[in-house]
């Protein structure tokens, strides 16, 4: 009699929350980066540096080619494809944001570039296409659109507080308010043309790389201790639950390579 | 349990009691909004205000999530919350094309108030947050000047992309659009302004080009231009723009009036930050914002003049659809006589929700029609917008046809008079209907059909197929034209007599609306009249009953004098 009753109160407590999961709905929520809830900025000299290589494991995928149905003259130049999963040569993974979770000390920002000017933080909309496919930017700094195609454009960034202007052919540039607090990732989207879909992010520490075509990724200044080092890729998804610990010595290099899977 | 432990318990029991009734004496506005929430809102927008409720699912647009702090409809700038007015006058008239209802008539003003203080709560940023309102002053009155203007802007900043060359929200991009929580949205038919979300007026539609409707594809336009260059300044930009090289000295020259731009983007910028500006610069800003604000007003007026002034009102009492008779030929689909009849008669569509599959989400808003006949036929003009010529297309899951469609029902049989029942509206029961169907894969017909319920219906043989029909899909709109003999040999035909009033109805289906079957638009009856023509008898009567007056009088005049006559003798 007990376990009976044990059992249908286990079964109502495993449909509530079935229930519940159902009605979440179409929502496909995007795990967000974890980020130090204080930095501080110190000098740091003779920082250690973090690199590592990361590799897709799983059958090569083929890049799905996008259908191109408006402004073929101008986004149809090139073929353009999917690039949610870009896996390159020995299966090196594209587009990983690998970061530091837990920095609480560290450089400041470099907001200014080798040549002493100060660094844009751009994403271009180059055949409508976003490129870069990922782009970070410094918590307090504004993101720069570019518009190189001559045709409208909207920027739909899918960010708490909203965002979706019309970059219209007369805007060459068209910058988006600085964030205030860390956010991240933020799809961003462009209406218009249904097809392009990039991310962007904002760090309050400048502790991140993003991988490039050779899965490889640099993350340079780091003073030394032992950090958590997490990634975050849009179809792999995320280690934040069990980031790899890195321990980075004084003026020295250290290695961590990932491999990813498929989210399931 | 001693004694001890109970009075304990009993003690900390009143202390919580106290303690939540202090806090709602405290919160008596909250939870009078909160009371009234749960009872009036919540069935739809979800108790803890995140639009997840058991209704949500059959709805599009989806209930509004307040917990995102995303309003569509608002009279402020891009990215900011809206006022609490705005709040209250979506309550209180509730947003047309959705499925939130006007409550002007059942919530009192300080119902709807504790309302909008209450749905604050489910977003923090309501906290710091004031909004300032749009600025409405300097409007540019509708004249067709500015009309034309509009049309030129619409053009250069593209507003066809989702809403089509001629307004109908056919554009090429209309068909992908989705909001932010993945759900399928349409751009709005700018020719049926009654379908707007947030009201008609140029005010409203100036407010959606500053403001964009937020968590939807529709952006704000107030980047869209160069702020603070003069009109040639602006001109001698988009012509450097266009060249392929531009020379040292045409660089340096760009280079310039661009900084002007960043110049006030940036105080723009500034406020979108939260900044507050000087005196000075913001009086700047304003300055320069002024013609743009000019060109959102003529671009208002040019929306404004794609729908009619009112909405059209349904086809019945006195406008009811009339066949007007016509002497010689009927006119073709694209003959002009059409235009004759000015006003084609609106007969509104809902989604079909009765028998399942349903539609609660129709994507199409009304069938119109005009026609005329003659002395043996008739023929019809329908049109209806529809912002996609779906081709048939197979259905993922079922791997059934979906295509766009359209039938015209009538009953087999007219009834005698108003008393006597017509067929079910919804193709017919124990009554036939006789049904026009025609299809997107079949475009270049109209089959005749019959029907005895929504899933008893035969096409007719081919030998009494006799409709003779046009097509044509045409910048977000089917017109379809039919003729048909007046009477017919076919039993199962309606056969057209003129002073009848006759019902008529319609079903619409929008293939890439996920229209198929019962799935679909539909119309009640509405009835139609073939006017009568003027009896031809009135040239014999009136001079038969003249001709047989006058020789009445003779002969009383005869017969008159041949008395007198014989009086005299």
């Amino acid at each position: 009699m007990k376990a009976q009753l044990v059992s249908i109160i286990t079964l109502l407590i495993v449909c509530c929350y079935v229930a519940n999961v159902g009605a979440a709905g179409k929502d496909e929520a995007v795990e967000p980066l974890v980020f130090p809830a204080s930095y501080k900025v110190v000098t740091v000299s003779n920082g250690g540096t973090i690199t590592g290589v990361v590799k897709f494991d799983g059958d090569m995928p083929v890049m799905k080619k996008l259908e191109i149905t408006k402004d073929v003259n101008v986004c149809g130049k090139t073929d353009k494809f999917d690039e949610s999963l870009v896996v390159g040569e020995g299966n090196a993974l594209k587009n990983t944001v690998v970061y530091l979770l837990d920095i609480s000390e560290g450089a400041n920002f470099a907001t200014k570039g080798a040549d002493g000017k100060k660094k844009q933080y751009g994403v271009d909309q180059n055949g409508c296409r976003f490129e870069p496919h990922v782009q970070i930017i410094p918590v307090g700094e504004r993101l720069t659109m570019i518009n190189s195609d001559g045709i409208m454009h909207n920027i739909h960034i899918f960010s708490k507080k909203g965002y979706n202007k019309a970059q219209t052919k007369a805007r060459k540039r068209l910058r988006v308010p600085a964030a205030k607090k860390t956010e991240g990732p933020i799809s961003i989207k462009c209406d218009v043309h249904g097809w392009m879909a990039g991310w962007i992010a904002y760090f309050n520490h400048p502790y991140y790389s993003v991988t490039n075509e050779k899965g490889e990724f640099k993350i340079e200044n780091v003073p030394a201790g032992t950090y958590k080092l997490g990634y975050w890729h849009e179809a792999c998804g995320t280690n934040k639950v069990e980031p790899a610990s890195v321990t980075v010595v004084a003026g020295d290099a250290v290695t961590q390579d990932f491999t990813l899977t498929l989210k399931k | 349990m001693n004694r001890r432990t109970s009075v304990l318990i009993f003690a900390v029991n009143i202390f919580v009691f106290s303690c939540l009734t202090a806090i709602s004496v405290f919160a008596q506005d909250k939870n009078d909004g909160k009371a009234l929430y749960e009872d009036k809102c919540a069935h739809c927008h979800g108790v803890k205000g995140d639009g997840n409720s058991e209704a949500a699912a059959n709805l599009l647009p989806r209930p509004r999530d307040f917990t995102k702090g995303l309003y569509k409809i608002r009279s402020t700038s891009s990215g900011q919350l809206p006022t609490d007015k705005d709040l209250s006058n979506i309550i209180t008239n509730g947003m047309p094309g959705s499925s939130m209802p006007a409550w002007k008539n059942i919530l009192s003003a300080d119902q709807i108030d504790q309302l909008v203080t209450y749905i604050k709560i489910f977003h923090d940023g309501f906290k710091e947050a004031s909004p300032k309102e749009i600025d409405l002053a300097d409007r540019i009155p509708y004249s067709e000047e500015s009309v034309a203007k509009g049309r030129q802007i619409y053009k250069n900043i593209e507003c066809n992309a989702c809403h089509g060359e001629v307004g109908r929200g056919d554009g090429t991009s209309a068909p992908d659009l989705k909001d932010e929580w993945g759900y399928r949205v349409w751009p709005a038919d700018m020719t049926q302004p009654w379908t707007f979300r947030g009201g008609s007026t140029p005010e409203d539609i100036f407010k959606r080009f500053i403001g964009g409707i937020a968590g939807s594809p529709m952006p704000s336009f107030i980047g869209g231009f160069r702020v603070g260059l003069t009109e040639a300044e602006d001109a001698r930009v988009t012509e450097l723009d266009d060249k392929d090289e531009m020379t040292e000295a045409e660089e340096a020259e760009y280079e310039t009036l661009d900084a002007k731009v960043v110049e006030y983007e940036d105080l723009m910028l500034k406020i979108e930050e939260g900044e507050a500006l000087t005196p000075e610069e913001q009086k700047k800003l304003d300055d320069a914002m002024k013609p743009i604000s000019v060109k959102f007003w003529h671009l208002a007026n040019y929306a404004k003049s794609l729908g009619p002034e009112e909405k059209p009102a349904p086809a019945v009492g006195d406008k009811v659809l009339r066949s007007q008779y016509r002497l010689g030929d009927l006119p073709g689909m694209a003959d002009e006589a059409w235009n004759e009849i000015e006003i084609a008669s609106y007969f509104p569509l809902v989604g079909q929700v009765i028998i399942d599959p349903r539609q609660f989400n129709p994507s199409i808003d009304s069938v119109t029609a005009k026609s005329f006949y003659n002395d043996n036929e008739i023929a019809f003009l329908f049109t209806w917008n529809d912002r996609t010529n779906s081709l048939p297309q197979e259905e993922e899951n079922t791997g059934e046809i979906l295509e766009d469609a359209l039938s015209i029902q009538f009953p087999v049989k007219v009834p005698k008079g108003p008393t006597d029942p017509k067929p079910y509206f919804i193709w017919g029961g124990r009554r036939a209907v006789n049904l026009w169907y025609w299809k997107m894969s079949e475009p270049d017909k109209v089959t005749e059909m019959n029907a005895k319920g929504i899933n008893k219906q035969e096409i007719q043989p081919a030998e009494s197929q006799a409709l003779e029909s046009e097509w044509i899909y045409d910048n977000g709109q089917y017109r379809l034209w039919v003729k048909r003999s007046l009477k017919t040999e076919d039993k199962k035909d309606l056969q057209f007599e003129a002073g009848v009033f006759i019902p008529i109805a319609f079903s619409a289906w929008d293939g890439s609306n996920g229209d198929i079957k019962t799935k679909r638009a539909i119309s009640t009856w509405y009835t139609f009249v073939l006017e009568p023509v003027p009896s031809k008898k009135r040239f014999v009567y009136p001079p038969l009953v003249a001709l047989i007056s006058v020789g009445l009088l003779f002969a009383l005049k005869g017969a008159v004098q041949k008395k007198e006559n014989e009086n005299i003798t």
